[in-house]
């Protein structure tokens, strides 16, 4: 069973078209080029895959931050 | 009559927006085309919040019909617009240029009906959870901001993704495109560039003009390095800034520095050498200038007749 991280890890990389080995925890929507409506897209496939509902926010910045708030819905 | 729920919930005769267009959508033309009997729309585009305040008192003084204000979401004053459309209360806000969902809330509970104009379906899905009235499918036909579906595609997507009503918009200017949108699944068109073209539009004669001019492959996408594609008209300017865009010695930030100020030199002065013309595929559909009212007439009876013909199809 893959981790939290490893999946989002994986929804990122097929949006962008790249590696999973390449999106680290710390990194932020920025440095991962996506723009507004890759994040809207990423979101929405999330949510699909996971079963969560995700807010996107200011404070939600980097893939960590997104980590911790599927973590916390499925607790 | 080609009515729907929008025409039905917003108190409108006709189920056509007129599109948010910075330095061209002002109180005047939004209270013509309100006037008129669709809804129309004032750009707060990229200025502060003094001056949409200004234009929303103005449009109220020239229509006692409803209106919106269209919020474009990269404006470097959108917290301040935002939060005078939360207190002047449009009938609509509708958004452009990003994710709305971290004012929605505030729009929503002033009573306002929030109508964003979205790109994909993903986005669409966002805003309706976020308590979105309608959605605007918004193809890249259209003029200004784009994104890459166009509309034939975009809008049944939407359709099937949202249990909210779907307006379309890009590349509709004329009674087929609106016949077409509701054969799409929309019930409801917006359309930018046709009303660019409105005697009523404070837009510069130079530019209604070069709409008027403008054939089937005279628009260009620009500034898609930069992410942002923005439609515009063929002109001296676009050919400078492709020559940019495309030369790696560019820099991103001598490239967007390229851009500003080009579209308030078209809209406002008419400079056919500096100005940038925003406007979509549709220009070339727009055959002159005429009154709010007649463009909106001559779409509507137009759809009507085709929509009525429509049946002969089918043996």
């Amino acid at each position: 069973m893959m981790t939290t991280f490893e999946t989002i890890a994986k929804l990122i990389a097929e949006t962008k078209d790249m590696d999973p080995s390449e999106v680290k925890p710390e990194m932020t929507f920025a440095d991962l080029g996506l723009d507004s409506l890759d994040v809207a897209e990423l979101v929405m496939n999330m949510e699909d895959e996971l079963g969560v509902t995700i807010e996107i926010s200011p404070e939600l910045k980097t893939v960590q931050d997104v980590v911790a708030l599927v973590e916390a819905q499925k607790k | 009559m080609i009515t729907s729920i929008i025409t039905e919930a917003l108190g409108i005769t006709y189920p056509i927006f007129q599109g948010g267009m910075a330095w061209i959508s002002e109180a005047q033309l939004a209270a013509a085309v309100s006037n008129a009997g669709g809804l129309g729309i004032i750009s707060a585009m990229n200025l502060d919040a003094d001056y949409l305040r200004g234009q929303i008192k103005k449009c109220r003084e020239l229509t006692d019909k409803p209106f919106g204000v269209n919020v474009m979401l990269m404006s470097p004053h959108v917290k301040d617009v935002a939060r005078v459309c939360a207190e002047e209360k449009p009938a609509v806000v509708t958004t452009g240029a990003g994710l709305p969902t971290a004012y929605m809330k505030d729009w929503i509970q002033a009573g306002i009906k929030v109508i964003p104009v979205v790109p994909s379906t993903a986005v669409a899905r966002l805003v309706e959870r976020a308590g979105a009235f309608a959605v605007i499918a918004e193809g890249g036909e259209s003029g200004g901001h784009v994104g890459d579906l166009s509309t034939m595609v975009l809008v049944p997507q939407v359709v099937d993704a949202v249990k909210i009503p779907v307006l379309a918009a890009g590349g509709i200017a004329d009674g087929r495109g609106v016949a077409a949108a509701y054969m799409l699944g929309a019930v409801g068109v917006q359309c930018g560039t046709a009303f660019l073209c409105a005697t009523e539009c404070a837009a510069h004669d130079h530019y209604k003009q070069k709409v008027v001019a403008a054939k089937d492959i005279d628009t260009v996408v620009t500034g898609k390095r930069l992410n942002h594609a923005v439609r515009s008209l063929r002109s001296p300017f676009t050919r400078r800034y492709i020559d940019k865009e495309y030369d790696p010695a560019t820099s991103g930030e001598e490239l967007e520095n390229l851009g500003i100020g080009a579209l308030r030199k078209a809209a406002v002065e008419g400079d056919l050498e500096a100005g940038c013309f925003l406007a979509g595929q549709a220009a070339a559909l727009v055959k002159c200038v005429q009154p709010a009212s007649k463009i909106i007439e001559d779409m509507f009876v137009e759809a009507e007749a085709l929509l009525k013909g429509a049946a002969a199809w089918v043996k």
